[in-house]
C-alpha cells in the first residue's frame, strides 16, 4: 500500500500545526462559529446532537495494521472505546471533545493519517473497489489512480470552495463494487484495444433529495490526461454550478439542466486549454512511483484449496459460501469481516474488535485491511488453508456473521441517534430487521440482497440504490418509513421507485417481510430479489403490501 | 480597507467608482457594465485603470480587453462564494493577465494562502488585521501537490528533480 | 407551548440547557422554562459570543418538562440504540 514519502508527512503535520491554530483562535474568540465552521470541517469535525463528530479519511478504503491499531488507540483514549465505519470509506469518531482535536490529528498524522476533506464543499475522500488488487475482474488497481486523485484533490487552492460537496469513485473492474455511476465523478478504467488505460469518465450522478445516475462525459481518457480532465471538469462546476440554492448546487443539477452534451462540450473546451498548457500532465515517473507501492504482495505459491473438504462446521461452512470471495491468486481468498452482526449496529466496531482484525490482518493478510462502503471490513489477502484459524478467531469477538450480500448485511446511516440532520432513526430499523431475518437459512434463501436505510433526505445510507430502501421521514413529530424498490449501486445502477405511503416504525419489518414472501412466490430460477423486480415491475409488490390498507 | 501586497501594508492608490458617480481624476476602479458602457471613453483616459468583477461574472468576455486593466479585482461576497478562484486561473493562465489581481469582498485569513496560489496578489482585508497574521498565514503551508499560478515549486517538480512550470508564463 | 433554551457547549459539545440562574447546565430537568423567548435566544446569543456555547435555540417541551420532539428527546438522554452512552448512562 501506498507509504507517505517527506513531502507527504509534511504537508499532514504542517496541517496539524495549522488547525490547532484554528482550534486556539476560535477558543480564543478571535473566529466566530460562522468562520470556524467550514475551517473544521475542511478537517472533517463536525457538530452532531450529543457532542462533536471527527471523520477521519480512510483514502480508497485502505489500512494498515498500525494505523488500524491507532484508529482503536484513539477511540480509547479520546472517545468512548469504539467507532463508525461509514459508507464512503471513513471512519468517525462520536464523541471527541474539541480541544482533543489538534492531538487526535497529531496521533494520526503518526501513521499518515488524516481527517482532511472529509467535509466541507471541497473535493471529499477519494473512494475505491474495497477488493482492489486482489479481484480477479480488475485490469489494474484502482488505488493507484486514487491515490494520483487524492494527492491532486488535497488543499486544491482552485476546489476547496466549490458550490458544494464533491464525490469521486474509482475502479477498475467491470464488476462496480464501487457505486462510480452515483458519484458526482465516477472512473471506470478499462483498457483499449491497445493494451493502454483508458478512463471513462462519468459525471453528475449522485443521490441525495435528486437521484440521478452519472453521464458518460468523458471516453477513454488517457492516463497522462486524467488530472487534466478532472481539472477540468471541475472548473466548469466551480464557475457554472450553482450556489443560490442548497438542494441545487451539486454537479449532478448543472448537468440535468444544461444537459449531457452540453456538459460534455464544456469540459472539452477547457479540457483542450489545461492540457495545452501541459502543468498538470502526469508524468510517466510518477505513475511508476504510486504503482510501485500497489505491486502484489509477495504470493506464495500455492494449489487451490479443495474448500469443499474444508467445511468443518455448518457455521464455517456457511461463513465460506458468503464471505469468502475468489481471490486472483491461487490459494488465497478474499474474506470479508461483517459488522452486521444480527441486531448489532452496522458498521460499529469496537477498540478490542479493531485490535483484533489489526493483528489477524498482521498475520495472516500481509498486514492489509480494507473498509468497504457496504460498512464492513475486508481482509483481502487470505491463504486458504488459514481460513478455519481465521474464522475461529472472527467468530469469538462477533466479527463471523455469515451474511455479506445477505438481507442482514444492511447498510445505515447513523440516523437521529446521532446525526443533527437526519428526521428520523434509521440504526433501530437496521436492528429490527436483522432480527426479524436473523435465521442464516431463511436469508441465504432470499439470496442477494441489498437493503439500505436512511435518516434523511440526504442519503447516506444510499437508500437510492438499495434493493430495497428505506427512507425515515418525520410526520409531525413522529418517526414514519418510506420504502423504495429496484435501486442499484452496482454496474447496473439505477434508481429505486417509492412503494407507497410510509409506514410506521413498528410496521416495517411485517412490510419488508410481505415484500420479500411476494418475491419468493413469484421468482424464477436463479433470480436474485432486483431481478425479479425488475421482470414484474412494482405493481405485485405494491398490490401485495398495501392490499389490506 | 487595507491593503496588502507583497506581504506589506500598502496604499490603495485607486480609487472605487460608483456606476453613477462622475469620475475623479486619477486612477479608478469601475464594474464591469460601466466598462461595457464607457469602453472608449475610459481607455482613452490617461490614468491607470481597474476593472472590478462580481463573483458571477467571468472575465472570459473581456478577450484583449484584458490587458488594459492595471487592476482587476475579483469580488468574494462572502467567503464561501468560490468562484473567483477560477475566475483567477483562467485570468492567469489562459488570458495571460499579468496585472496586479486583487481580492475584494470577504477576505480571511484562512482563504489567503489559497487565493495567493490561483495568482491572486493583492488583498483587501479587515481593518485591524496585523501583517504577522498575514506572514503566518501565509507560511502555513509550505508542501503543494498540484500546480497553480503561483511560482512554487510543486511535490511533483520535487519529487522529479524538475524546475516549476509556472502558470502565468 | 412552554419552552427550554438550549445549546451544545463549545469546548466538547455537550448538550447544555440555560438554567434559572444564567448558566448552562447539562441535565433538562434543571432547565429553565422560558417565558421570554425573545430575552432568552439574546441571552443565548450572548453566551456564544462569550464562547460558552455554540448554535443556542428553543423547542417545545410537554407540560411535565419532557421534550416534545423525538431529536430533543434523543439529546436529553443518548442514543436510543445504546443506552450505555449519553447523559442516559449517568
Amino acid at each position: 500500500m501506498y507509504r507517505y514519502d517527506e513531502f507527504d508527512q509534511k504537508l499532514v503535520d504542517e496541517r496539524v500545526a495549522q488547525f490547532r491554530g484554528q482550534v486556539a483562535r476560535r477558543l480564543s474568540g478571535e473566529l466566530n462559529e460562522e468562520e470556524f465552521k467550514p475551517l473544521r470541517l475542511m478537517n472533517g469535525l463536525y457538530l452532531q446532537l450529543h457532542a462533536y463528530m471527527l471523520r477521519v479519511a480512510i483514502p480508497y478504503g485502505t489500512l494498515s495494521s498500525r494505523q488500524l491499531k491507532m484508529l482503536a488507540h484513539i477511540a480509547r483514549k479520546y472517545d468512548k472505546d469504539y467507532a463508525h465505519f461509514t459508507t464512503r470509506q471513513n471512519l468517525q469518531y462520536n464523541w471527541p471533545k474539541l480541544a482533543d482535536v489538534p492531538d487526535i490529528l497529531a496521533d494520526l498524522a503518526t501513521v499518515e493519517m488524516h481527517a482532511i476533506q472529509t467535509s466541507g464543499n471541497c473535493i471529499r475522500n477519494v473512494t475505491s473497489d474495497h477488493f482492489a488488487g486482489a479481484a480477479a475482474d480488475e485490469v489494474d488497481d484502482p488505488r493507484i489512480w486514487s491515490e494520483i486523485i487524492r494527492q491532486w484533490s488535497t488543499f486544491h487552492p482552485e476546489f476547496s470552495y466549490l458550490p458544494r460537496k464533491f464525490k469521486i469513485a474509482v475502479t477498475a473492474a467491470p464488476k462496480d463494487r464501487a457505486a462510480i455511476k452515483v458519484h458526482d465523478i465516477g472512473i471506470i478504467i478499462r483498457r483499449d484495444p491497445s493494451g493502454a488505460l483508458a478512463f471513462d469518465v462519468y459525471v453528475g450522478g449522485g443521490q441525495g433529495r435528486t437521484p440521478l445516475i452519472g453521464h458518460l462525459i468523458g471516453e477513454g481518457i488517457a492516463a497522462a490526461d486524467l488530472l487534466a480532465y478532472l481539472e477540468a471538469t471541475m472548473r466548469v462546476y466551480n464557475q457554472y454550478g450553482r450556489r443560490d440554492n442548497l438542494y441545487k448546487s451539486r454537479i449532478k443539477i448543472l448537468v440535468h439542466q444544461i444537459g449531457a452534451d452540453e456538459m460534455r462540450r464544456q469540459v472539452a473546451a477547457e479540457f483542450a486549454e489545461v492540457k495545452q498548457h501541459g502543468a498538470l500532465a502526469l508524468p510517466q515517473a510518477e505513475i511508476d512511483r504510486i504503482n510501485a507501492y500497489f505491486l502484489d504482495p509477495a504470493f506464495e505459491k500455492l494449489a487451490e484449496e479443495d474448500l469443499t473438504a474444508q467445511r468443518k462446521t455448518k457455521a464455517f461452512a456457511a461463513w465460506l459460501d458468503t464471505n469468502v470471495a475468489k481471490h486472483k491468486a491461487a490459494g488465497y481468498a478474499i474474506v470479508t469481516v461483517s459488522l452486521k452482526p444480527i441486531g448489532g449496529i452496522p458498521g460499529d466496531a469496537n477498540a478490542d474488535q479493531m485490535d483484533l482484525v489489526a493483528d489477524l490482518a498482521q498475520r495472516l493478510s500481509f498486514d492489509e485491511i480494507r473498509v468497504s462502503h457496504e460498512q464492513n471490513l475486508v481482509l483481502a489477502h487470505v491463504r486458504q488453508r488459514d481460513l478455519f484459524g481465521l474464522w475461529q478467531a472472527l467468530d469469538k469477538a462477533n466479527l463471523a456473521t455469515a451474511n455479506y450480500a445477505l438481507i442482514t448485511d444492511i447498510i445505515a446511516c447513523p440516523g437521529l441517534d446521532y446525526c443533527d440532520l437526519a428526521n428520523a432513526r434509521s440504526i433501530n430499523i437496521a436492528q429490527a430487521l436483522s432480527q426479524r431475518f436473523a435465521d442464516l437459512d431463511r436469508q441465504r434463501n432470499i439470496g442477494e440482497l441489498k437493503l439500505k436505510i436512511s435518516g434523511c433526505i440526504n442519503a447516506c445510507g444510499h437508500h437510492h440504490v438499495g434493493h430495497i430502501g428505506i427512507l425515515g421521514v418525520d410526520k409531525k413529530g413522529v418517526e414514519y418509513y418510506q420504502i423504495s424498490l429496484g435501486g442499484s449501486g452496482a454496474e447496473d445502477a439505477s434508481v429505486g421507485e417509492i412503494l407507497g405511503p410510509a409506514f410506521g416504525e413498528a410496521d416495517v419489518p411485517d412490510a419488508i417481510e410481505k415484500l420479500i414472501d411476494t418475491y419468493l412466490a413469484a421468482r424464477q430460477p436463479g433470480e436474485r430479489f432486483l431481478d425479479t423486480y425488475r421482470r414484474l415491475g412494482i405493481q405485485p409488490f405494491r398490490e401485495k403490501l398495501y392490499a389490506a390498507h | 480597507m487595507p491593503l496588502i501586497k507583497d506581504n506589506a501594508f500598502v496604499e490603495n492608490t485607486f480609487a472605487h467608482v460608483a456606476d453613477e458617480e462622475t469620475l475623479p481624476e486619477g486612477a479608478i476602479v469601475v464594474s464591469l457594465k460601466r466598462f461595457q458602457a464607457e469602453r472608449e471613453m475610459l481607455l482613452a483616459r490617461n490614468t491607470p485603470l481597474g476593472l472590478r468583477l462580481t463573483s458571477d461574472q467571468s472575465p472570459e468576455a473581456l478577450g484583449p480587453d484584458v490587458y488594459h486593466f492595471a487592476v482587476i479585482e475579483l469580488e468574494f461576497p462572502k467567503f464561501k462564494d468560490g468562484r473567483g478562484y477560477s475566475w483567477a486561473r483562467q485570468l492567469r493562465q489562459r488570458m495571460g493577465y499579468k496585472g496586479e489581481l486583487r481580492a475584494v469582498g470577504e477576505v480571511l485569513r484562512d482563504q489567503w494562502l489559497f487565493m495567493h496560489r490561483v495568482g491572486i496578489d493583492a488583498f483587501e482585508v479587515r481593518p485591524g488585521t496585523r501583517i504577522e497574521d498575514f506572514r503566518a498565514a501565509m507560511a502555513e503551508q509550505t508542501v503543494f501537490y498540484q500546480p497553480a499560478s503561483d511560482r512554487v515549486r510543486n511535490v511533483l517538480d520535487l519529487r522529479h528533480s524538475r524546475p516549476a512550470r509556472i502558470a502565468a508564463e | 407551548m412552554p419552552q427550554v433554551l438550549t445549546a451544545n457547549r463549545l469546548s466538547d459539545g455537550e448538550v447544555v440547557y440555560l438554567a434559572p440562574d444564567g448558566t448552562w447546565v447539562e441535565g433538562i430537568d434543571a432547565a429553565q422554562v422560558v417565558n421570554d423567548a425573545d430575552a432568552a435566544l439574546a441571552t443565548g446569543q450572548q453566551a456564544e459570543r462569550d464562547r460558552k456555547i455554540v448554535h443556542a435555540y428553543l423547542f417545545d417541551i410537554t407540560p411535565n418538562h419532557r421534550p416534545m420532539k423525538m431529536r430533543e428527546i434523543i439529546r436529553a438522554a443518548g442514543p436510543t440504540v445504546r443506552t450505555d452512552l449519553g447523559k442516559q448512562a449517568r
